[in-house]
């Protein structure tokens, strides 16, 4: 087994047996999210459509995915570097990205329950048809790398860990109502348009939308953006990560 | 040399000196000291070598490889004890040792018998099933210290090692260092505790402000002393200290105790001095001795303000 690949192991071994009993908590609160907010829709819109339904639910997987790697990621991150614990982690034998791979790792794989529940119920419950691709796979990892390399950029950036805290609470603000993640990108203002026209997160709730069901999307431009922004947002984790004082 | 230091400089932002031109080396098989009060730069120089920063100036060669360059060849050569605290709050004993037993490339069954090994030895098996939040401090920085011996690097880094620690498990600590040493490990201690320090290392730096105040083996150092006696006084707790006779050298105030030198003609009267103040209840007691790392340690050292008093020595 090459070493980085044994290194990414163990380290995925460390961060599960480090976060288990916050694990058990979000995987529970995951749950309870995905279930309030598929029954919750209905009472917040008595009259909606399943065509509404459906854009709705299939905006869930984006959003959860870019509130764990943008918001929960880099506060984990913010508190770590309270506790000096990086101190101890990069003085191992694995590189600084595989040990943030370990962590994303295990924090999605923990959203995943979440997820498929909360769209497997949102087809029953508004009595709409999945068209499950195998580009949901790609697609997933994307949207959650994306979220990820920029949520960590920010909180190894950003030299006050409080003020990481205050940036992610208003990013995750940002996502939720000014963000065609919920609704389409029509609603909102010209200039708000065009912004999310260059931002990624249009595009990765199209990934979502389009891998999931068959909503028209252009998933061939939503590949090419996120994959570019995951470019850019990997190196410059890279950069920002390696960086030594 | 298998760990080459030469001329580091680490000015932090702010103009921050916190390593002024250091150059030392450490040998395979060697237990080297790195002493120092607290903000001395100890830390900062660990730091360096471990490849977690880099120095304004300077070179840093580990097996002849620049660490500075490559810090990857650090982290697999270095098995390292961080002065804070291991982040093990999720994991039990055995799991943490054993868990970067296997990171730092050991197999299964060699890092569980080694752990096994050290927890027995260090009497930790109450806790080897405890999770890390519920362990003592002390505990805690033990399985630290198990967790940087379990697969040893070419070097061990301890920082700090006995802080918070029992004196008997101490004594385990110190001989494991020692058996380290004599499997082929290079060994840096680094701590502010002299006397167990002059115990186990088999030479030693000692840094102040960032820079090396004196380098060698404990001998070398107290060479410079001469045939002079230490005289050290340990004042009552609600005395100040008195005027001191002119025949005391260098003399050293650090909390409750003075210390000073006196040269060989002047023992007599020194030692009448002394006992006139402990029969008028000034001081609590008084000794003379040949020079100890301590003293040389206390004169070398601009502010040696973690000294203990003997009775908190273990």
């Amino acid at each position: 087994m090459p070493k980085w690949l044994r290194g990414y192991l163990l380290m995925v071994k460390w961060v599960y047996l480090s976060y288990r009993a916050w694990l058990s908590l979000n995987f529970a609160v995951q749950i309870g999210i995905a279930v309030g907010m598929i029954y919750g829709i209905s009472f917040f819109y008595p009259g909606i459509t399943p065509e509404i339904a459906k854009y709705l639910t299939t905006g869930a997987p984006t959003l959860i995915l870019l509130i764990v790697g943008f918001v929960v990621g880099p506060q984990i991150i913010a508190s770590a570097r309270l506790e000096g614990t990086f101190d101890y982690i990069w003085s191992l034998p694995v590189g600084r990205m595989s040990h943030l791979a370990a962590d994303a790792t295990v924090m999605f794989a923990s959203t995943m329950p979440g997820i498929i529940l909360a769209v497997v119920l949102g087809a029953i419950h508004f009595d709409f048809s999945l068209d499950i691709s195998p580009l949901i796979i790609p697609a997933v990892i994307m949207i959650g790398a994306g979220g990820t390399f920029l949520g960590y950029s920010i909180a190894f950036l950003v030299p006050k860990p409080m003020m990481v805290m205050v940036i992610t609470q208003i990013f995750s603000f940002a996502v939720m109502l000014f963000s065609p993640v919920m609704f389409p990108a029509e609603r909102l203002p010209g200039w708000l348009q065009s912004i999310h026209h260059v931002l990624p997160i249009k595009y990765m709730a199209d990934l979502s939308r389009g891998t999931i069901t068959d909503l028209d999307v252009n998933l061939g431009l939503a590949f090419a953006v996120v994959g570019a922004w995951c470019v850019v947002g990997f190196i410059i984790t890279l950069i920002v990560v390696n960086r030594r004082q | 040399m298998l760990l080459e230091i030469k001329n580091v400089h680490k000015v932090y932002k702010g103009k921050v000196k916190a390593n002024d031109n250091i150059s030392l080396s450490i040998a395979e098989g060697e237990v080297f000291g790195l002493l120092g009060p607290n903000g001395a730069g100890k830390t900062t120089l660990v730091n360096q070598i471990i490849g977690l920063t880099i120095p304004t100036s300077g070179s840093i060669t580990l097996n002849g490889v620049d660490v500075v360059a490559n810090p990857g060849y650090a982290r697999e050569s270095c098995s390292f004890q961080s002065q804070t605290q291991v982040p093990i709050s999720g994991l039990n004993t055995l799991q943490a040792i054993e868990l970067v037993g296997r990171i730092r490339g050991g197999s299964k069954a060699d890092v569980h018998k080694r752990a096994m090994e050290l927890i027995e030895k260090l009497e930790l098996g109450e806790w080897q099933k405890t999770m890390g939040i519920t362990i003592s401090g002390g505990v805690r920085r033990l399985v630290a210290f198990c967790m940087a011996a379990v697969t040893p690097g070419k070097i061990v880094i301890f920082d700090e090692p006995t802080n918070d620690i029992d004196p008997l498990r101490r004594r385990i600590l110190w001989q494991e260092v020692q058996e380290l040493a004599k499997q082929g490990a290079a060994v840096l201690l680094v701590t502010h505790n002299v006397l167990e320090a002059e115990r186990v290392v088999d030479r030693l730096a000692i840094i102040d402000q960032g820079k090396v105040m004196g380098m060698g083996t404990t001998s070398n150092l107290k060479e410079d002393e001469g045939e002079a006696m230490h005289l050290e006084l340990i004042l009552e707790p609600s005395q100040t200290e008195p005027p001191l006779p002119d025949y005391l050298q260098k003399p050293v105030i650090v909390n409750r105790r003075i210390l000073a030198r006196v040269n060989p003609a002047d023992i007599t009267t020194a030692i009448e001095w002394a006992r006139d103040l402990k029969e008028n209840d000034a001081i609590e007691e008084f000794s003379l001795g040949p020079a100890s790392l301590e003293d040389i340690y206390v004169r070398l050292v601009k502010n040696p303000d973690e000294l203990e008093l003997p009775g908190e020595v273990t």
